[in-house]
Formats: C-alpha cells, sequence, structure tokens
C-alpha cells in the first residue's frame, strides 16, 4: 500500500512528531507509515482521513494503484 | 502517543532488583538453616511475588503502547519463544545424549530466565530496526 502522508503533512508543516500526537500514536508509527514499511489499521486508516480531511481512498492506495 | 517507557522501565527494574534481593535472602537463610520446615515453601516463593508485579507492569506497559508498538512487542515475543523452545528441546536433547550436564529445573531456572530476557531483547532490537 502506498500513501501520501508526507505530502498531506508537508503542506500543513507538520513534523513526524505533530502528527503523530495529533493521531495520538509514537513518531516510530508515523515514520514507519509514511516510509509503507507498515500499513495502519482501518481505525488508525480513518483517523488519519478525518485529521486531514480527504476520504482514505485519497490518501491510501494498493500498491500500483493510481493515488488520488 | 507517549507510551512512557521509563515510568515502566523504571518500576519493572525496581521489582526485578526486590526480586534478586528476596531470592539471595531466602537463599543465605536456607543455607544457614534459619527457615523452618513448615516456612520453606512460603520462604521459596517470596521472590516470585515481585514477578507477579512485574508481569502485571507490562501487561499495563502494552495497553500504553499503539498499535505498531504492540506489533513490534508480538514480534519480539515471538522471537523469544522461538528461540528458548529450540534451546530447552536442544538443551534437553543433549542432556540425555550426556553430551552436556543434565541439571534439573531447580539449578537451572536462573539460566533459563537470561535465555528469555536476552531473546526479548535481542528480538526487540531485530524488529524496531525492521519498522525504522
Amino acid at each position: 500500500m502506498t500513501n501520501r502522508l508526507r505530502v498531506l503533512r508537508a503542506e500543513r508543516a507538520w513534523s513526524q512528531a505533530d502528527l503523530a500526537q495529533r493521531l495520538q500514536v509514537s513518531r516510530q508509527t508515523v515514520n514507519a507509515i509514511e516510509t509503507g514499511k507498515y500499513d495502519p489499521s482501518l481505525p488508525l486508516a480513518f483517523a488519519i482521513a478525518q485529521l486531514f480531511g480527504q476520504p482514505i481512498e485519497a490518501i491510501f492506495s494498493p500498491n500500483g494503484g493510481s493515488q488520488a | 502517543m507517549e507510551c512512557s517507557p521509563n515510568r515502566y522501565s523504571r518500576r519493572s527494574l525496581l521489582l526485578v532488583l526486590i526480586c534478586a534481593a528476596l531470592a539471595i535472602l531466602v537463599g543465605f537463610a536456607r543455607r544457614e538453616g534459619l527457615i523452618p520446615p513448615s516456612l520453606r515453601w512460603a520462604a521459596a516463593l517470596l521472590p516470585v511475588v515481585p514477578m507477579v508485579g512485574y508481569f502485571i507492569g507490562l501487561s499495563q506497559w502494552l495497553k500504553t503502547m499503539d498499535e505498531l508498538q504492540r506489533l513490534i512487542q508480538l514480534e519480539a515475543l515471538f522471537i523469544q519463544f522461538g528461540v528458548t523452545a529450540i534451546a530447552v528441546m536442544a538443551y534437553g536433547l543433549l542432556a540425555k545424549f550426556e553430551v552436556v550436564p543434565n541439571t534439573g529445573i531447580g539449578d537451572s531456572w536462573h539460566w533459563w530466565w537470561m535465555v528469555l530476557f536476552f531473546s526479548w531483547s535481542f528480538g526487540q532490537l531485530l524488529v524496531r530496526r525492521k519498522y525504522r
């Protein structure tokens, strides 16, 4: 799965620590999601989507899939 | 999310130290014949009490973790289980074939604790690198 988390975070000038605090996860978790080493659970994916005000499919897409 | 590992690490370390101190204390009392036979079982199990607190603390620490940290712990525990199970089996078979001393659990339990601790630490190190 690929995601636009890093781009969305950069648009808001948030650090990984800022995003981690907003999502109530560790900075390592944010980094692992951004680098594609870890795919978040559905509740965390919903929390991310809600935080950025976008649908999940606009942030996450399957490997090789087009991103919104 | 702050997993506050320091708080739990400090408490865990304190409980392990209490356990070690009690083990030394009851070991000394046993050697000196200070423990009446009727209290032998209670004295023997005294160092186990802080370890109960240790594991309760571990489960509380786990609840403060986010999903990735829990996954890391799960994978680390799987490595610990695998290493310990293979080590126990290998040592048991070697002892059966009289290649190594056939020590009873009463004489070797602390070594198996070491295997558990170091394999868990090694597992965490390995898994954390994977998600870095």
